[in-house]
């Protein structure tokens, strides 16, 4: 069962026809000195980060965009419209995951180079949407919302959490609470974390319920899951994983927010360490 | 010089128009080596302004929206009008280019001066340095061709020409409205070029006549506020019959801009669809001012008037031919091309049924934006030259169902009028349609195509 398409979709209909608005962007970086002067051919490639839901471009900048750019990589996160410090904010209601799309692909357009594309949660199915294309160095994956869409996850939601689900249906931003996201976190920090997350477009979550076909992918790509994560399951980043006939890579003791739980070194470490070798 | 470099499995790109841009960012894309030649020190083509063959005048914007205009793997940026002037469009190109790397891959200065056939169905490409003289030939596997077809003036003869008085210009030595200002012009021809210089002169020029072969349908840049060409392309994605189409183009028309015959434009003597789209919001406007004064063609020059088809004379100081450019392929045996008299018929306007390994990219005039079709195209010939060197066979195979379909048009249901001007007309769904099945089926032959790019 391939999610992947085999060949190229050239028909974009409804982007010509009815293309997304556009918003103000938010872009952190951190370049280190010298990267651009150095040659193309052996510098390290650009990494833009795009976040999951509700989140925004700031919980990169938190641990792993200082800690990349110390490894000479240069670092860069979008907050995707309606986002962090983005713009759109009173559109959320009206925005789809195209229009997410739309803000990462006009992020890349400045970069320098084909960057990696490294992606989290909702922020890796945007990242393979954006890879169907365009062609990034490498896409990394990091505990991916369900390609295979999250439909099947709505009855185990229904049951555990129904307050939560309910909300969802109506067109609320799912409640992420500090014991879903987190495993190794101090109280103080995790609430902290938990404060700065935003609200969702309705619309992208229901977007997230379906199954989305992407591809051909012609890059590197890498998947990475937790055992410990209470937001995305290990079937979800299995299928994603196949998908692109990979392994995933498992990292127990780790919390859905791996770039901002304890051990997101670690975490950190297994991106780097693939592109350093593989893109 | 005698030596030829061996290139091995390399491409030749001929030009850095958004074309060539496209096929040398695909081939490399896709695992290829490829290297690109430029006459001039930039690249852009036909939109580097102050390239010796650049055609575009200062004030030529898009006539149609960024959503299909651009490379779809390299949108243009949001800041950017609707609409956007040549300077922007240059610096999306340089963006493009140096985004994806080809800048190392480019050779300026490099003028193709020949491309010339050697064994086993391999190319020696021979360039000479324009600041040196220097020439150097190399040979290739492959060469991808876009040099444009919008840079060879075609120049109409009428009798008493060469006695007219006046000065005669053609659209290609047009840059700025200097050529007219303050002078009685005469501005030939109804293209898009036609129509922007007509109004150009309307704004600057004494007086202003533009003469037409046929009364056309002048197509606004905005209709009920949106871009007209976005709102076209959603009647053509719900795959409206053509006749539908028509009554409803037609429709807006009459609603928006009004009877032409009412301003003193002549009546279309043809169907919507069956010339290539005019995009031109001012031109109705300026003639309902009386700053331009529609005329049919011209019937004779005599000394300083000119006489037209209705018996109507004009005392006319400049003529401006906007009558359109001819490919020329001046590095090449016109015999690769296919040609039909004066003008290449291919399949898909891409693959000649002479030689396997030589491909056209730009050899398209669209209903509609380019360069989204410049990638697909540049897309589909560097797939099939992945294939030529992981599978030979196949690939042959691929080209042989290509070339068994020679010369099919992509019209889109309509008839298009018998005119240079047409030979490269497509319209652009159907034609992308096509590419997209071409590209499933090369695609599917070699799954380790993808496997081998980057």
């Amino acid at each position: 069962m391939s999610r992947l398409r085999r060949s190229s979709k050239v028909m974009r209909l409804w982007d010509w026809s009815v293309p997304p608005t556009s918003a103000h962007r938010e872009v952190l970086s951190i370049v280190p000195e010298g990267w651009i002067d150095a040659p193309r051919a052996t510098r390290k490639p650009p990494i833009l980060f795009v976040h999951g839901l509700a989140h925004g471009a700031w919980c990169w900048r938190e641990h792993w965009m200082p800690a990349a750019a110390e490894r000479g990589f240069p670092v860069y996160a979008v907050s995707l419209r309606g986002h962090g410090d983005s713009g759109g904010r009173k559109r959320l209601g009206r925005t789809l995951l195209r229009h997410y799309v739309h803000d990462v692909m006009q992020t890349i357009t400045e970069l320098p180079q084909q960057p990696v594309l490294v992606g989290h949660s909702m922020g890796a199915l945007v990242s393979q949407l954006v890879a169907d294309r365009y062609s990034p160095r490498g896409l990394a994956l990091l505990t991916p919302a369900p390609i295979q869409g999250a439909a099947y996850e709505m009855p185990k939601l229904i049951r555990k959490r129904p307050l939560d689900a309910a909300k969802v249906l109506a067109g609320g931003t799912l409640p992420l609470r500090a014991e879903q996201l987190f495993t190794g976190l101090d109280e103080a920090t995790a609430a902290r974390y938990v404060d700065r997350l935003g609200r969702e477009s309705p619309w992208a979550q229901y977007e997230l319920l379906l199954p989305h076909r992407i591809g051909p992918v012609r890059c590197p790509v890498l998947v990475v899951g937790t055992p410990d994560d209470r937001v995305v399951d290990e079937k979800a980043v299995e299928v994603t994983a196949a998908a692109y006939g990979v392994d995933p890579v498992w990292l127990p003791g780790i919390g859905h927010d791996l770039m901002l739980d304890g051990g997101w070194e670690k975490a950190l470490s297994v991106v780097l360490d693939w592109v350093d070798e593989r893109c | 010089m005698s030596d030829v470099i061996d290139r091995g499995g390399a491409w030749a790109v001929v030009g850095a128009g958004p074309h060539g841009l496209s096929a040398l960012k695909n081939l490399l894309q896709l695992g290829l080596d490829a290297d690109g030649f430029e006459r001039d020190t930039d690249l852009g083509g036909n939109w580097n302004f102050h390239a010796e063959n650049s055609r575009v005048y200062e004030s030529t914007h898009l006539i149609s929206t960024k959503p299909f205009t651009q490379f779809p793997d390299f949108p243009m940026p949001d800041a950017y009008p609707d609409y956007p002037s040549h300077w922007q469009v240059h610096r999306y190109f340089r963006s493009y280019a140096e985004h994806f790397g080809l800048l190392d891959h480019l050779h300026f200065n490099s003028e193709v001066v020949s491309v010339t056939p050697a064994a086993d169905q391999r190319w020696d490409v021979t360039m000479r340095d324009r600041e040196t003289g220097d020439e150097t030939t190399r040979q290739y596997a492959g060469v991808v061709i876009a040099n444009g077809h919008n840079w060879w003036p075609k120049i109409p003869q009428y009798p008493g020409q060469d006695t007219f008085t006046g000065e005669i210009k053609h659209s290609a030595d047009y840059k700025s409205a200097d050529v007219v200002r303050g002078k009685r012009v005469l501005v030939v021809g109804a293209g898009n070029t036609g129509c922007d210089v007509a109004v150009e002169s309307a704004q600057n020029a004494k007086e202003t006549f533009h003469s037409t072969r046929r009364g056309y349908y002048y197509n606004p840049k905005y209709a009920f506020g949106r871009p007209s060409d976005q709102t076209a392309d959603l009647l053509l994605a719900l795959r409206l019959p053509l006749a539908l189409r028509r009554v409803m183009f037609k429709s807006v028309l009459r609603l928006t801009v009004g009877d032409f015959e009412k301003f003193g434009l002549r009546k279309p003597d043809h169907e919507f669809f069956e010339t290539h789209p005019i995009v031109n919001q001012q031109l109705v406007y300026y003639v309902g001012h009386g700053d331009i004064s529609p005329k049919p063609d011209i019937a004779r020059f005599d000394g300083s008037t000119v006489h037209f088809e209705d018996g109507t004379s004009a005392e006319i100081d400049v003529v401006v031919f906007c009558t359109g450019y001819l490919a020329h392929f001046p590095f090449l045996d016109d015999s690769y091309l296919n040609l039909d008299g004066d003008h290449p018929v291919l399949a898909r306007q891409i693959f000649t049924p002479a030689t396997p390994t030589l491909a056209v990219s730009g050899l398209i005039q669209p209903d509609s934006g380019q360069w989204t079709i410049a990638h697909w195209q540049g897309m589909l010939i560097a797939t099939y030259a992945a294939l030529r060197a992981q599978d030979p066979q196949a690939a042959q195979r691929f080209y042989d169902a290509m070339v068994a379909e020679t010369g099919v048009r992509f019209t889109g249901g309509a008839e298009y009028k018998d005119s240079t001007r047409h030979y490269y007309e497509i319209a652009h769904q159907e034609y992308l349609r096509a590419i997209e099945r071409d590209l499933q089926r090369i695609e599917s032959m070699t799954p380790s195509v993808m496997a081998a790019a980057r």
